[in-house]
């Protein structure tokens, strides 16, 4: 047990002294600031929900001018102008006097054809498209009811609107799980690092001359890659606590995260006894993890599905299971790769 | 002059063929490290699960839905809204009778039903008055409440494609014209509609309901694949698997973010170009594993000092560095060609990644010389991959929202793919910045490809400014004020100042970005005060580098009475650092009058030049130099601190930087 810990402390102090930890501890905290602007920046650009006071005007013209109105009165960021017809209000619309037009036609068939214009690339055509889209929609639901009688089934009523900030989810369901496992990643992508390097500098030969046997010196590495896994993590969660997001199941969420580092570790040990050049292990590594993450993610109860509903408080006992279920199932792949390599050896 | 012609072509053709061997060898040895079972080894595990994931989607047990479940919404299983909640992935229903607010469930559906249609059992849709989502206190229950509201639309959208009678389902067909005002009304993308406008714009989004909703036909729309398709998720398994047609912007119908049915009012999508975004980003995919096998190389020859033999051949480092290059930017050339050949890129995009694939080079370059170990790589090219990524593909998201998007190439990219023609001035002002830093970078390193910096363990930042000081040379203290070779080590100092301002507009531009998101109460105050010590850090960085590696003498070096001798070498070195950054921030400044200033937080960044108009020749004139004078003596005063050590430095930087801000702040409150 004891060489283990010295090679693990030999590993923890060769981090120290090149500070690597403190960059990847940066390269986390701009990707955390930067998808947060992304988010903020996107809301504030594509969504006028967030620009208060955002008003769209709109010159309509044509049959159904007055429902047009009707709807535009429960809409809050946009007014309707009738003029006495389609020429007029694409005057208006040249004129500036209104950010677009919609000419409303009735049909025989009883619908209502809308022509809308909008204009062309400029900064604040997002902002009013999603603002025509709301008014029609009002405006469809009113036609929708005058109709209902008509109707198979009739719509449900909707509830009323609550403020919330998309934000919120974000936070949740991406943010916090893409925090959680980047360690993981940074800790197998060190252990195919430490080990090829110290292959490749012919170290490893000098080690086994030591007293240790190459599962001690595995143990070793993989428990300093692994150690430091949570730690990164908890400051993570330590922070959004302190910037107002409560995060729910720390332990669970810490737990999930180890094993999963576990589970990365030995793939990484894995592929760095099969592919000892570190070009081909760092390649073969990425293309793995990302074929484990990716396959992991897209199945229903992935890991980061899991982490975020630990962290916004509604897991049930099924969470609970697949926490355990990954813990075993990074326990023996460790275990099996170790034994392989003890058995193997390193670098054939 | 014929002559000196023939022997400078001659010179060039030997360069060239020496560059070409280092590169025929580092081919050779590139693709015997990665061997062909490891190759088909990544390409097995990549088809497996790319097979594993494809069915998964198709068959509808996966989904990248990472927020299945989030929200746990008491509602009677009874009730007509216990469908709506089933559909939506983020909800989870948990039966009403069990459900205690705040503790098994964050929002409850409580439904106002007619009176006397109660019977006891299930209720009828119709029966329903109105409907109450009593929802806890929190932003979790306030977001759930959201997701319900959302669900149920969702909901009824479905109702509605099943029913028979559509003009009552859907009352409202709408046509969508994007109108520039100067060129008048033409037949912009229609949004289905009328029957024969239909079939051109929808039938490519690969959507499911096109079959357009010409007055009363019963079939359109309904295939009813509205159920599994929701989300920004199916659109990248849809859309970015066949990837042809369907870039018209601004993008309408079913296409982005799956509303499908086309010509209702709720398919009308913003113009967001995500297919087109999502495209480019495939660009950047390769790059990430092109620099790690790029940084292992060069790292490789400086572990066990492998590099030396090549070192002590009469090739020049610049013709080696050239000759290991070469190979992987031939790589990139062919993989970039390859991938916009696939996704209907034209020679357009090829031009635009082309910098930004040399930036990537570039920086691991740089990464790869600094760094001591396999382990110090590694965190190296995942901060290059990061923040180049970040750089090129966040502004290339606002690319039809803000014309600051063109500082990244990649909205170039964007602009191509969806047919857009490109002015060569926006072209220029897109490619040539990155250009110019990939260039200086490899600069930055060349200057460490020698022998005591390649094989020794030197932390990074000694490196850094060894790769630094390189690029210097000592100013003589005596002698004539103009003397030439005083003037030329001045000229050095200026160049090296003005080559730092591609990274000093990056680094403000970063800047920029983060601190968009806070109020701008907060972000314009710490905004000035970054940006001053950035410019401050780039001015005289080059002049500490100096004084550290003795370039420059150093006032403990030398007899007391030769102080004063250091003292003028080091407010001379300033004034001339301070002056080449001037200058080539002025040079720049018709770049900034492009675009940037059109940004309000862009503006107190880049200010000097917006609002001069209309104001006297002599003030303009000392606006002008304004600039000049603060440059030279922020930067004077760092370097009589840089002279002195790095206490001394740090406490200049620091006054340098908070007068920096000061007029910073004087300027923008005039503007």
């Amino acid at each position: 047990m004891d060489s283990r810990l010295t090679i693990a402390g030999r590993e923890l102090a060769g981090l120290r002294a090149e500070k690597t930890i403190l960059l990847a501890i940066g390269i986390q905290l701009f990707i955390a600031m930067f998808s947060s602007f992304l988010v903020v920046g996107l809301v504030s650009m594509y969504d006028p929900g967030a620009l208060d006071g955002a008003q769209v005007e709109v010159a309509a013209a044509g049959d159904a001018v007055d429902d047009l109105e009707r709807a535009a009165s429960e809409v809050p960021g946009a007014s309707v102008t009738a003029y006495p017809d389609a020429d007029a209000a694409r005057g208006a619309f040249e004129r500036n006097a209104a950010d677009a037009v919609v000419v409303t036609t009735r049909r025989e068939s009883g619908r209502v054809s809308a022509v809308v214009t909008a204009p062309d690339a400029t900064v604040e055509t997002t902002v009013i498209v999603v603002q025509l889209r709301e008014l029609l929609r009002t405006y469809e639901l009113n036609e929708r009811d005058a109709r209902a009688p008509f109707l198979e089934d009739s719509p449900l009523p909707l509830p009323e609107r609550s403020d919330t900030s998309p934000y919120f989810t974000f936070t949740y369901t991406v943010l916090i799980p893409l925090l959680v496992f980047l360690p993981v990643f940074i800790s197998g992508s060190l252990v195919v690092d430490s080990i090829t390097e110290e292959i490749d500098q012919g170290t490893m030969e000098l080690l086994r001359v030591a007293p240790v046997t190459l599962a001690e010196i595995v143990d070793g590495k993989a428990a300093a890659a692994i150690g430091i896994a949570p730690g990164q993590a908890l400051i993570w969660l330590l922070l959004l606590e302190a910037n107002g997001t409560s995060v729910a199941n720390v332990g669970p969420i810490l737990a999930l995260m180890t094993a999963l580092t576990t589970l990365v570790v030995a793939v990484a040990v894995g592929i760095s006894a099969v592919a000892p050049d570190r070009r081909a292990a760092q390649l073969l590594y990425s293309v793995a993890v990302l074929v484990l993450f990716g396959g992991a993610t897209a199945m229903a109860g992935g890991p980061a599905n899991a982490v975020a509903r630990l962290a916004i408080d509604s897991a049930d006992a099924a969470t609970g299971v697949l926490v355990v279920a990954y813990a075993v199932i990074a326990g023996a792949a460790y275990l099996g790769v170790r034994r392989v390599v003890a058995a193997e050896g390193l670098g054939r | 002059m014929t002559d000196r012609l023939r022997r400078l072509g001659r010179r060039i053709a030997v360069a060239a063929r020496r560059v070409l061997r280092v590169a025929k060898w580092e081919s050779a040895r590139a693709s015997g490290g990665v061997d062909r079972k490891t190759l088909a080894a990544g390409v097995a595990l990549l088809l497996v699960a790319g097979g594993v994931v494809g069915v998964g989607v198709a068959t509808g047990v996966a989904g990248l839905d990472v927020d299945r479940d989030v929200y746990r919404v008491g509602v009677d299983p009874g009730s007509p809204y216990a469908d709506a909640i089933e559909a939506e992935p983020s909800l989870r229903a948990v039966s009403a009778g069990r459900a205690s607010l705040g503790d098994t469930a964050d929002a409850v559906v409580v439904t106002v039903v007619r009176p006397g249609s109660e019977d006891g059992g299930a209720i009828d849709p119709g029966d329903v008055e109105s409907v109450v989502v009593r929802a806890t206190d929190t932003q979790k229950g306030e977001a759930a409440a959201a997701s319900v509201r959302e669900a149920v639309e969702a909901h009824n959208e479905r109702l509605m494609r099943a029913e028979p009678n559509r003009t009552a389902a859907f009352p409202v067909t709408v046509t969508l014209r994007y109108v520039g005002r100067t060129t008048g009304f033409d037949e912009g993308t229609t949004l289905g509609g009328d029957g024969d406008q239909t079939s051109d714009s929808d039938g490519s989004t690969g959507g499911g309901s096109d079959g357009g909703d010409g007055g009363s036909d019963g079939e359109g729309g309904s295939d009813g694949d509205g159920s599994t398709t929701d989300g920004v998720g199916s659109v990248g398994g849809s859309d970015g698997s066949d990837g042809d047609g369907g870039f018209a912007v601004p993008s309408i119908g079913g296409a982005a973010f799956g509303a499908d049915t086309v010509g209702s009012p709720g398919s009308i999508t913003p113009p967001f170009p995500f297919t087109s975004l999502l495209l480019a980003f495939v660009f950047l995919v390769p790059m990430n594993f092109l620099i790690q096998a790029y940084g292992s190389s060069i790292l490789d020859e400086r572990t066990n000092r492998r590099g030396e033999p090549l070192l002590v051949t009469p090739l020049s480092p610049a013709e080696i560095v050239a000759g290991k290059t070469l190979p992987y930017a031939a790589a990139a050339a062919v993989v970039t060609t390859l991938i916009a050949l696939a996704v209907g890129g034209g020679a357009l995009s090829v031009i635009a990644v082309a910098p930004v694939a040399a930036t990537f080079l570039g920086a691991t370059f740089v990464g790869a010389m600094f760094a001591r170990s396999f382990k110090e790589l590694t965190f190296v090219t995942v901060g290059v991959s990061v923040l180049l990524t970040t750089y090129a593909f966040v502004p290339a998201i606002f690319t039809n929202v803000t014309p600051v998007a063109l500082v990244s190439p990649l909205t170039l990219v964007v602009f191509d793919l969806q047919g857009e023609a490109v002015s060569a001035g926006e072209v220029l002002f897109s490619t040539a910045p990155m250009a110019v830093g990939a260039a200086l970078l490899f600069g930055l390193g060349l200057g460490v490809y020698r022998e005591e910096d390649m094989f020794s363990q030197k932390p990074v930042t000694r490196k850094f400014l060894d790769a630094l000081a390189v690029r210097l040379s000592p100013v003589p203290t005596g002698g004539a004020p103009l003397d030439r070779r005083r003037l030329r080590a001045l000229g050095g100092v200026a160049f090296l100042t003005a080559c730092t301002i591609p990274f000093v507009f990056v680094a403000e531009l970063l800047a920029v970005a983060v601190l968009f998101a806070l109020p701008v109460t907060v972000s314009i105050p710490v905004l000035l005060v970054t940006i001053a010590f950035i410019e401050e850090v780039a001015k005289s960085v080059g002049l500490y580098a100096g004084f550290e590696r003795g370039v420059f003498e150093r006032l403990d070096g030398v007899a007391a009475g030769d102080g004063d001798g250091t003292l003028r070498v080091a407010l001379a070195v300033g004034l001339a650092s301070g002056t080449g950054f001037f200058l080539a921030e002025k040079a720049t400044a018709v770049v900034q009058a492009v675009g940037l200033t059109d940004l309000f937080l862009g503006r107190a960044a880049f200010g000097d030049v917006a609002g001069l108009s209309g104001l006297p020749p002599l003030a303009l004139a000392a606006l002008f130099f304004a600039p000049l004078a603060l440059h030279a003596v922020t930067t004077g005063l760092a370097s009589v601190g840089a002279s002195r050590g790095r206490t001394a430095y740090a406490l200049a930087l620091t006054l340098a930087t908070l007068g920096h801000a000061a007029y910073n702040a004087g300027v923008v409150s005039l503007g």
